[in-house]
Order: structure tokens, then sequence, then C-alpha cells
């Protein structure tokens, strides 16, 4: 306890004084086989406070929020709630006590509607409830919290972010006082980030509790007023925002330094500019027959970072499922090496070396209830030691996991264990890890750095720039900008699914680039 | 200071322990309830354990038991592998016995060349059993839990068919039954046949090579995550396919062991449940092929405790009932196992 720091008062200013803490949490343990997921935690969370909670991969957070809300019991210590010891044995019961939580997957009935995903929450209706009237009764639980909802639209047919406010007012509207959100921006437009923002404050100022989880500090300092550093499980320290800065926190978490770097410089001079994979006028449409990606017409070249800049849902995911070949186009010609590569299998990709991040890892590039091993080889399991024509290793299958998890920087102390055991962050390690072994001509990365710790972040574009040095070829996809001009050569724009246009180095401009994201600017020739 | 935590893996030995102690359960239930029913328990347990194990022809029953179950119960476990509920084993089944009698009845030839014969239309009819829910759900999305199921009382209505009609027994006049196949099995001693141990073989050769072969993890990957192993560059549908198609292969060449092995005719009756109860093997033998080898002898064990207690006047169903109540408690045991208490210094 001694060795916790803690900055400012260990109340919030603008309260009065004598305000009691919301909850508490009091010497708080939790145990997984072989790890300490969470040990001797103590925080105090108040009403009209926003609390961030701030750790490196693994660090214990998600473990500590599904404590708090029922999902798991502690092994040791209490929760205190409003001055009474309280043990929630499911999250109805948190819920019931006024904890709601809006985990970063969404849990919404996809083919409902707002209203009737809202309906699902209400404690008291009765036994007939005709659509009208749920619609009027979201509406108006919508506007009592401030939030614009489309009330009678189906859930499929939201953004990210709507659908994120409607999780929110589902919460809400079950009379929540603690709201917990993890690392709730992680796939919102930088639009619905704001309007996330709004809410927030909204929420706090009328007296509500907020604790938010994120690895994005520049989130935290503005929007948080304190904030609760975890490290290997247990608090080091808690801070008044405004008492704080960045660095000392980065220090505090990882126990050194880490320096977001704004240019990656070469090495070594890049060589020759032959071109990997090469998009002829493809198109996309999606399942409804929707156009999802314009024809587009783009060379991805050996030893350059291409950088896609958009918002999320502009026709990123598709653009990267053709490079990656998990989709075919509809129109047009995807050429690897100047092969055709027309109507062939991922596998055909792999095999040209072309690794692949997907936006949606978890569903896309894992199997969440195989084992950690299982998922390692899931690149290289055709290939000589693990793999043969028929056979498959399981002893070289685990050698090469432990091998990969050293790189990964995770540690685990049984492969066989499933995945979703796996904190957050360090699944996103793996994939990383595996996909970058495989990469032997290209790596298609789609937001590589989300759910990465900071210290994992500048690894990973290392990682990136050492791939371009050694003069393969790099796409990445991401929402944030400043990583786009510091590791990219070039920046291709995408708004509604069309190229705006691809600018050189020298070209790099954040204005120019934030109006041809919206669509307000399309270059001709 | 000590807790309970849940382990994501659970070992072997304390599932095994766990499951010892569910059946100690079950013979418990099992003991009031006969005792309630007025019958002296030591007497009761002195005839099923006596006839069941004292006597040869208790051992050759449980070994003919046995054999269909193995069939059945390996036909689930692989659709299990790959997240497929194959529900029609018991049409499979019916299927295979069907083709090997058609072989049986009809081809005059000697049984070397006639027994190899049996055994592929076994394996052929019980495949094309399951071919269409296989593609449909492979390639069409079609749930195959429900079409394995309903193939299962076309399978029944068939054989009901062929024994009262063209394949009716003439010669002796047994109803529901087709006359005496003219091949049979050899057997190894007794009545017991050759088709135990050929059941015992491809058990340990599947769970030997799965866990060794390409097909295996492809398999499994496929089963657990369909969008992901498209991503390993793994073809899903036609994973599916083959997997459900040598579910169905396996359990016909159940039938046709027991029809050429231990029943010699085709009856109305002759899957006997079989398809079903490997529903349970299957789910009893978890994750492991070898597995299922002990839970088909339990299986056999509780078929024969309950013919022993038909003896006595007990119901039927009494079989169906310890059935349920061992799945349910094994179930139970399953997930108790995973807990384990953890010393913690404070
Ligand atoms: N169900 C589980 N079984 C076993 N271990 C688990 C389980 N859940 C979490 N862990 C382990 O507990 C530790 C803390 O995980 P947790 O998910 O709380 O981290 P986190 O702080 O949320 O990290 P991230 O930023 O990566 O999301 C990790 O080492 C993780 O592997
Ligand atoms: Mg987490």
């Amino acid at each position: 306890m001694s060795e916790q720091s803690v900055t400012g008062d260990r109340r919030p200013v603008d309260l009065p004084a004598g305000t009691p803490p919301l909850l508490t949490l009091s010497g708080i343990a939790k145990y997984f086989p072989g790890v300490i997921a969470n040990k001797d935690v103590s925080i105090d969370f108040y009403p009209g406070e926003i609390h961030a909670l701030l750790g490196e991969n693994g660090a214990g957070k998600s473990t500590l929020m599904n404590i708090v809300t029922g999902l798991y019991q502690p092994d040791e210590g209490e929760l205190i709630l409003n001055g009474y010891g309280v043990s929630f044995d499911s999250p109805e019961a948190a819920i019931a006590a006024g904890i709601g939580m809006v985990h970063q997957h969404f849990k919404l009935v996809s083919r409902f509607t707002v209203a009737e995903n809202l309906a699902l929450g209400w404690r008291e209706t009765r036994r007939w409830l005709s659509a009208s009237e749920m619609a009027r009764r979201a509406e108006a639980e919508a506007a009592r919290y401030g939030l614009d909802i489309k009330a009678s639209a189906p859930i499929d047919s939201l953004t990210a972010g709507e659908q994120q406010r409607v999780e929110i007012l589902r919460v809400l509207s079950r009379g929540a006082s603690l709201l917990i959100l993890d690392e709730p921006t992680a796939v919102l437009s930088p639009l619905e980030v704001g309007e996330l923002y709004a809410a927030l404050r909204r929420f706090r100022d009328g007296g509500g509790a907020v604790i938010l989880i994120s690895h994005k500090l520049d989130e935290i300092m503005a929007l948080a007023d304190r904030v609760t550093v975890l490290r290997h499980g247990r608090v080091a320290g808690t801070h008044k925002v405004s008492a704080i800065d960045p660095a000392t926190l980065v220090t505090e978490m990882i126990g050194r330094p880490v320096e977001q770097k704004s240019a990656y410089p070469r090495k070594s001079p890049r060589e020759k500019d032959s071109c990997v994979i090469r998009l002829d006028n493809v198109s996309c449409r999606d399942g409804a027959g929707r156009v999802r990606l314009h024809p587009v017409s783009l060379d991805i070249r050996v030893g350059e970072i291409l950088g896609v800049a958009g918002v999320t849902g502009n026709g990123q995911s598709e653009l990267a499922d053709l490079l990656a070949g998990l989709q075919a186009p509809q129109g047009g010609r995807v050429l690897v090496d100047g092969k055709e590569m027309g109507g062939v299998s991922p596998k055909a990709f792999r095999e040209a070396g072309i690794g692949y991040v997907p936006e949606d890892r978890l569903h896309k590039a894992l199997a969440p209830a195989l084992s950690v091993t299982e998922n390692t080889v899931m690149r290289v399991f055709r290939e000589h030691p693990i793999g043969g024509r028929l056979v498959y290793h399981a002893s070289e299958a685990l050698r090469f996991t432990r091998s990969l998890l050293e790189r990964a920087q995770v540690s685990l102390s049984d492969p066989a264990t499933p995945i979703r055991a796996l904190s957050g962050g360090n699944q996103q390690r793996l994939v990383l890890a595996r996909e970058r072994m495989i990469s032997d001509r290209a790596l298609i990365a789609s937001y590589p750095s989300r759910g990465l710790d900071i210290g994992a972040i500048a690894v990973m574009r290392e990682t990136l720039a050492d791939i371009r040095d050694e003069g393969r070829a790099v796409v990445l996809i991401s929402e944030d900008l400043d990583e786009l001009m510091a590791l990219s050569d070039r920046i291709a724009v995408l708004c509604g699914g069309r190229l705006m246009t691809v600018l050189e180095k020298d070209d790099f401009d954040l204005a120019r680039i934030g109006a041809l994201m919206s669509g307000r600017e399309k270059e001709h020739g | 200071m000590s807790r309970r935590i849940r382990l994501a893996v659970v070992p072997a030995r304390r599932i095994f322990i766990g499951r010892l102690l569910a059946l100690g359960f079950v013979f418990v239930v099992l003991a009031v309830v006969l005792a309630m029913l007025g019958l002296k328990l030591g007497m009761v347990a002195r005839l099923v354990v006596t006839s069941t194990f004292g006597t040869k022809f208790g051992l050759e029953d449980l070994a003919l038991y046995m054999t269909p179950l193995l069939m059945t119960g390996a036909a689930v476990w692989l659709g299990l592998r790959a997240g497929l509920w194959n529900i029609g084993a018991e049409g499979q089944f019916l299927a295979g016995a069907t083709a090997a009698t058609a072989i049986g009845l009809f081809l005059p030839a000697s049984a070397l060349v006639s027994l190899p014969l049996a055994a592929l239309a076994g394996l052929l009819a019980g495949a094309l059993w399951s071919a269409v829910p296989a593609a449909g759900r492979a390639w069409l999305g079609v749930s195959e839990i429900i079409t394995t199921l309903l193939l299962n009382f076309i399978a029944s209505f068939m054989v009901y068919y062929l024994v009262t009609g063209p394949w009716a027994d003439r010669v002796t006049g047994a109803q529901v039954s087709s006359e005496r196949l003219h091949v049979a099995l050899p057997v190894i001693h007794g009545v017991v046949h050759w088709g135990g141990v050929l059941g015992l073989v491809i058990v340990v050769a599947m769970g030997l090579s799965l866990g060794r072969s390409r097909f295996g993890y492809e398999l499994a990957l496929s089963g657990s995550n369909p969008t992901a192993a498209h991503y390993a560059g793994v073809s899903v549908a036609p994973r599916i396919f083959v997997a459900l198609l040598f579910s169905g292969a396996l359990a016909g060449l159940g039938g046709m062991m027991e029809v050429l092995g231990t029943v010699h005719r085709l009856q109305g009756g002759l899957a006997h449940g079989y398809g079903y109860l490997g529903i349970v093997v299957a789910l009893l033998a978890r994750k492991s092929a070898f597995a299922l080898i002990p839970a088909a002898f339990l299986m056999a064990v509780i078929l024969n405790t309950g013919i022993v207690l038909q003896t006595l006047q007990v119901s039927a169903s009494s079989v169906l009932a310890i059935t349920g109540l061992l799945v349910f408690a094994i179930a139970v045991s399953d997930e108790l196992a995973a807990y384990v208490k953890l010393e913690t210094q404070k």
C-alpha cells in the first residue's frame, strides 16, 4: 500500500465536503489459475465523477469491472455501495442495484428494432405492448437523457456509434447511477466520440458516476476527473487528472516512459519500386447488393507503408478483405506479383506471403473457444515442421506457440487455455505477432492499435517500420491521423466507398485529409 | 484462507473422479427407488452383477451391446468435433443394416467376398443416408439437427415395409423380420463376433489420426468458428460435408455389424435406440475418442441392468430413466470438477 502514489485530495474538489463515495472497492482480489488478475485493489468512486482506469494489457481492468458488475465473484475483499456491503451474484443483481456496463462487444439483438431492444430491459411492461407505444416510450427515455436515437430502426442498420448509444440508453433507462464503459471509443468516428463525451458529461453533471476503461491518454485527460492506474493487478496510484501529466501516468503504468514517435525514418534507402498487390478497377457489393466499394485502382508497393484514412465503415474493411483475398471482387482484377488472383481462396494469398490483421479479429481471425495453441498455428499449420499434406504435429505446434508468445510479450503458463481467457489486448498482440511472421511480401493491418496499451502500440509501430525497411509492403488502415502521418509514405483517403485521392508524403496535411475524409473535396487527376 | 476458483482447463483426473462420484450418486438413487419398490437390494445387486459379469451369457451380452454403441457413439462424436449434431445415427444405422441385409440375402457368394461387400454396403448406405442433411448443412446452412432426425423415421418405416413386405420371412414365418441371412460375421467366442474388435480398432484409429492429422485440426477449426476457418484458408463446406458423411458411414457400419453379427435378420426394432444412445456415449466421451470405449461399456452395463430389472417386473422405462439421470449427474460433476480450492495467504 505504501508505494501507492496519490496526487491531490482523494476526493474530487467540486463535491460538497462529506459526500460519501457511491461505490468503494476494498481489498479486492481475483485469482485465475497461475494468474493474479487483481490483488489489494481499493478504489473509491464518487457520484458526479468520471473515473478512468488505466493499465497495461492484462493489468486486470476488465476483470475488476466484471467483479463490480457481478459477472465474477471476488476471491477477497468487498464491495461497498452507498455505505452497505453488497455482493452481486449476477449482472442482473448489479443492474438492479444501479450498476450498468457497456461492453466493448455490444450485446444487442440485431434483428430487433431500437425500441424493442430497449423494451427488453424494462421492468414493468404490460403484457401487450404495441410497436408505436414502445417507440413512444423509447423516444421519451431518449429525450430524458439527451441521447438521439431512431426508435424504429433495426439494430443492424445502425453504425457502431449509434448502437453504442442504444446500449448506453438501455443501461441508463434501467435506472443506473454508475455507468461502466470498457474501451468505448475504439470503434467510434471522431464525431461520435464527441457525442459520447457530451452524453457522459451530462450524465456526470446530473450526479451519475462513470468508470471509463481506456488506453487513450488524451481521452482520459480530456474527459476524466480522476484516474486510477492498475499495474499487474494492483493499484499503482489514483490521481486527479488536473494535477497530473500524461508522461507520469505512462511511467506509473509501464514502469518506463514511452515516447510515441512522430516519424519513423528509413534505416536504409529504398531499393526498388516494384508492386506487390495491384488493384485494377475492383469494386465490391455487400449481401444486400449495396455498393460498398466503388471501382478503385491502387498499387501496393514494396518497401513502403500505404496509409488508408477514412471514417470507419467507409469501405476500409472491404478493401482490406480484397487485399487479403477473403473476398473476391465483384468487378475488376486483383493481381499479386503480376498474377491474377481471380476467384481464389485466402490460402493462395497467404501462400503468396500476405499477412492480414482484420478489423474484427475476435470473429474473423480467432476461434475464441479453441486453445491458444490452435489459434496460434492457424496460419502455419500446413507447413513444416507443424504440418504436412496430411499430418499435424501437436508438439511442434506447442513449441511454435511458446516462441510466438515470447515474441508477442504475452506471458501465459498453459497454452492449452482457451484464447478467450486472454485479456483483450493480449489477443490482439498474438494476432499481430502471428501475421507478422507470415508476411513475407505484405502485411495488411486494420486498426492494429485497437485494444493495445501505449507500450504495445509503440512496439507495433516499430514493427511496421521494420517490415517496410526489410523491403516488404504494409497497408495501414487507421482512424488515427497522427499515426498515419507518422508512418505512411502515401495516404489513400476513403469516403463513402470511394477512393478520394492518394496523397504523397510531401502533401500530408491534417486539415486536407480531414476534408477529404468527410467528402468535401474531390481531387481530380 | 481458501477460495474456490474455476479452472479454464480441467485435468482429466478431476473429471474422472467427479464422474465416479456421479456414478455412485446414481447407484444410491437407484437403490432407494428399488427399496421403495419393495425389492431386496442385496438380491438385486447380486443378480445384476452375477448375470452381467458372472456368467458367460452375461459377458457375451455386454460385448454384443457394446459394439453398436461404440459405432453410433463414434458417429456422433465425429460430428461434434466439427460442431455438428448428428441426431440421425439411428437412421444411418438402419440404412447400413438394410444394405448389408440385401447383400446377405441376395448375393450368392462366399463369405470371403460377401462380408467385405456387406461392410462396404453398410458404410456407403450410412454415408448416403446422411448425404442430404450433410449437403444441406454445408452449402445451404440448413440445420442438420432437424434433417438428420427426420430421416430416422423414414429409415424406420423403410425397414418395417421391407420386413413385412418384399423381404418378409416366408421360411419360418417370423413376424416383422426377414429370413435368416446366409452370411455372418465370424465369431471369436460363443456368440461374440469380430465386429466389436473392428469397432475398437476404428475408434482407436480415429482418436490417433484426428489428433495428428491436418484434417482433424481443420475440422476443429471449422466447427469452432467457420469465419476464422475461411480466413485460415480452410474451405469449410467440404469439411462439414465430409465429416457428416463419415459420421453416417460409421453408424452404417454399426448397423451392418448388428445385422450380420448379432441379430442375423433384418428386424423392425433392430436399431433399439442405439442411435440416440450414441449421443449419450459421445457426450460422456467429451473431447477424447478413446473415452468412447469406457463410455460405450458403461452404457452397455446400463442396458444389461435394465434387462435384469425387467425380469424383476421393473418397468422397461427404468433404463431410460437411469440413462437420463446418469447424463444429468455427469454434466453436473463435470462442471463441479472445474472448481478447485485455492490456498491464499492473507
Ligand atoms: N476467464 C479467465 N481465465 C483465466 N485467466 C483469465 C480469465 N480472464 C482473465 N484472465 C487473465 O487475467 C489477467 C487480467 O485480464 P484482464 O482481461 O482483466 O486484463 P485487462 O486489463 O482488461 O487487459 P486489456 O487491456 O488487454 O483488455 C490476464 O492475464 C488474463 O489472461
Ligand atoms: Mg480488457
